[in-house]
């Protein structure tokens, strides 16, 4: 039962001057899986996730994602890709601060195409956060918050979800919560892409791409 | 989620939501921005103001050239009319070699062939030198005595259909008085008296029967060295009934100072123009290098530089159009101050004012914003978004 491929990379390279920071990344996800990118300090993981989510354009090689050659696109493509296809996770959060929960999460609508303020409710609510919609991020706690991240990642339907060290600035408590929910994103079937230091997190996850000085040094099945 | 949206806020709604939350969270930035726009308006509404209000006064007012002094009735005696030989009293206490010309004006409406008119009766010798600027067609009246002619507005004289040397029968309305004159000038003044008829005083106390009485009486008085305030103050005071004063114009010395000023206003103009432009571009740099990290979520979420920029240029908009409105109240009473200091004269609002403040200092915003916006196009989210 081989799922569609949604994110495939042929040589997948970045480098900055003379540093390669990647190299040469070849690489399959398929619908619905959840992979686990980790590897030491430097080796390349917030390199590989920004050519992924499009925010950057790789050196050289391919990348398709749903269907899509991304590595030649302009800026203002990536722009669209990155509305259209992407939802992403950082480690600071990354609200809009005089916005509120909800806001936040409409914000994503804005510039995808419409605003439904009740699916944007739904979405934190989905999340844990239905009654703190009207908070302003400063209001809320980091695991609160980067929950609001995650309704705003999923909010557009994307068809993939890339977090870099989401639980990386959360105390064990929120991480809980938040691993939780990448669980329950998984058993909706989602695609998940999460880079992590954590092998508590990668643990949940069906596969780990582990990196070392900006190349795979291991793919394969968590279990 | 996505498929089956029902949209229940437009994206213009949201757009203003973002744009007024986030003008609402910079106050201090907001209102330094503000103010620099709208001192930089203020500035411009003040020296527009004057210079053309007092530029149209100054060519309706040197017209009237001449008349600078007002002897009539006093206000609270409620008499409409002065007794002539008073009125000559008063001309006789300005000193006789600082009086240029004078003449009392007696009014009343009259029948002409053609319709009613107001007749001024009038001391010719005297209004010729209150009124050198009169473009008279034919010719003046020159002798006291002749109680066979008549002057005109040119307005009047139209609408009558008169021409230099016609006659025109003037009945008078109360006492049916009746009497045929001979029209010996026309007179274009750009004032009142294009649409009046002028006779000898003597002629018009027996055409109106004002008995001896005038309506007031206007002089011309050399005020180089005279204490025209104290002169007032004296007839008022000896000549009880009679309200004397000063009547406040600009002088032609005045004027002149207007004309050299120009360039020096348009200096100052320019100047406070291009501070306004700096520091409001310094206010925006700031606030895009404090907000750089959210810009940089926002195209990380999106967001196409066209969004950025309209979002950027909408906050500056809006602050310049609040900075202006604001401006061009403070710079209206500060053209009161300028006006009342320098001219002696209140400055009247002119619409060509408001374009003149409006347009140099959106473009002045703009202008000021096209850096700052460019810095904010020009941010890198993977770069700005992984800094703690
Ligand atoms: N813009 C850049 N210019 C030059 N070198 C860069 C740039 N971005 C990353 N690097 C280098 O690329 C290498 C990989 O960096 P990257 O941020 O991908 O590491 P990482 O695996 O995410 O590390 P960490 O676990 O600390 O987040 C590092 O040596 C880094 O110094
Ligand atoms: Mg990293």
């Amino acid at each position: 039962m081989a799922k569609k491929i949604v994110l495939e990379t042929k040589g997948l390279t970045k480098r900055f001057g003379s540093v390669t920071p990647l190299d040469s990344i070849n690489m399959q996800v398929r619908e619905g899986e959840w992979v686990a990118i980790m590897g030491p300090s430097g080796s390349g993981k917030t390199t590989m996730l920004n050519l992924l989510s499009c925010l950057d354009a790789p050196s050289a090689g391919e990348y398709i994602l749903d269907g899509v050659a991304t590595a030649t696109l302009t800026e203002k493509q990536r722009v669209a890709v990155r509305r259209e296809k992407i939802g992403l996770i950082f480690q600071q959060f990354h609200l809009v601060p005089y916005l509120t929960a909800l806001e936040n999460v409409m914000l994503a609508q804005y510039y995808h195409s419409m605003i439904d303020s009740k699916d944007a409710e739904q979405a934190l609510a989905h999340v844990g956060l239905g009654h703190r919609t009207g908070h302003l991020p400063s209001q809320l706690s980091g695991g609160e918050q980067q929950r609001v991240c995650i309704a705003r990642a999923l909010i557009n339907q994307p068809a993939i979800i890339l977090a870099d060290e989401p639980t990386g600035n959360l105390d064990e408590a929120n991480e809980e919560v938040v691993l939780d929910l990448f669980k329950g994103l998984h058993r909706e079937g989602r695609t998940i892409i999460l880079v992590t230091h954590n092998p508590e997190l990668a643990e949940f996850s069906d596969r780990v791409v582990r990196l070392q000085h900006g190349r795979v040094v291991h793919d394969e099945s968590a279990h | 989620m996505a498929g089956d949206r029902r949209p229940d806020t437009t994206k213009t709604a949201m757009f203003l939501r973002i744009l007024f939350k986030s003008l609402k969270v910079r106050k201090n930035r907001v209102f330094i921005t503000f103010f620099s726009i709208m001192i930089g308006a203020s500035i411009i509404t003040a020296l527009a103001s004057v210079y053309f209000d007092i530029s149209a006064k100054m060519s309706r007012e040197l017209r009237a050239y001449g008349a600078n002094f007002f002897v009539g009735p006093s206000s609270s005696g409620g008499e409409r009319s002065v007794e002539s030989a008073t009125i000559a009293k008063a001309i006789g206490m300005v000193p006789p070699d600082k009086l240029a010309g004078a003449t009392p004006y007696s009014y009343g409406v009259v029948r002409l062939d053609l319709g009613n008119a107001v007749l001024a009766g009038v001391d010719f010798m005297g209004l010729r030198r209150l009124s050198p600027y009169w473009q008279v067609e034919g010719k003046w009246i020159t002798v006291d005595f002749d109680e066979e002619s008549c002057m005109i507005g040119k307005t009047l004289a139209k609408k009558m259909e008169l021409k230099v040397g016609d006659s025109v029968n003037v009945i008078s309305n109360e006492i049916g008085f009746q009497k045929t004159l001979t029209v010996k000038g026309i007179a274009e003044t750009g004032q009142a008296e294009d649409e009046q008829i002028f006779v000898n005083l003597p002629l018009a106390e027996k055409i109106l029967g004002s008995g001896g009485r005038v309506n007031h009486a206007m002089l011309s008085i050399v005020t180089d060295g005279t204490d025209v305030d104290g002169l007032a103050a004296r007839m008022q005071k000896e000549l009880p009934g009679v309200d004397a004063k000063p009547i406040r114009k600009l002088s032609y010395s005045e004027g002149r100072i207007l004309e050299k000023i120009k360039g020096l206003m348009a200096i100052i103009a320019v100047i406070i123009l291009t501070v306004t432009t700096l520091c409001v571009m310094t206010t925006l740099i700031t606030v895009v290098s404090e907000r750089t990290r959210e810009i940089g979520l926002m195209k990380a979420i999106g967001a196409e530089d066209r969004e950025i920029v309209l979002q950027f240029l909408a906050e500056t908009m809006i602050i310049g159009l609040a900075g202006v409105a604001a401006g061009l109240v403070a710079g209206f009473a500060l053209a009161q101050l300028l006006g009342h200091a320098v001219f002696g004269s209140a400055i009247t609002f002119r619409m060509i004012v408001l374009p003149m403040t409006l347009v140099p200092s959106i473009l002045a915003s703009l202008l000021a914003a096209a850096l700052p916006v460019r810095m904010a196009v020009g941010i890198v989210p993977a770069k700005v978004l992984k800094e703690d």
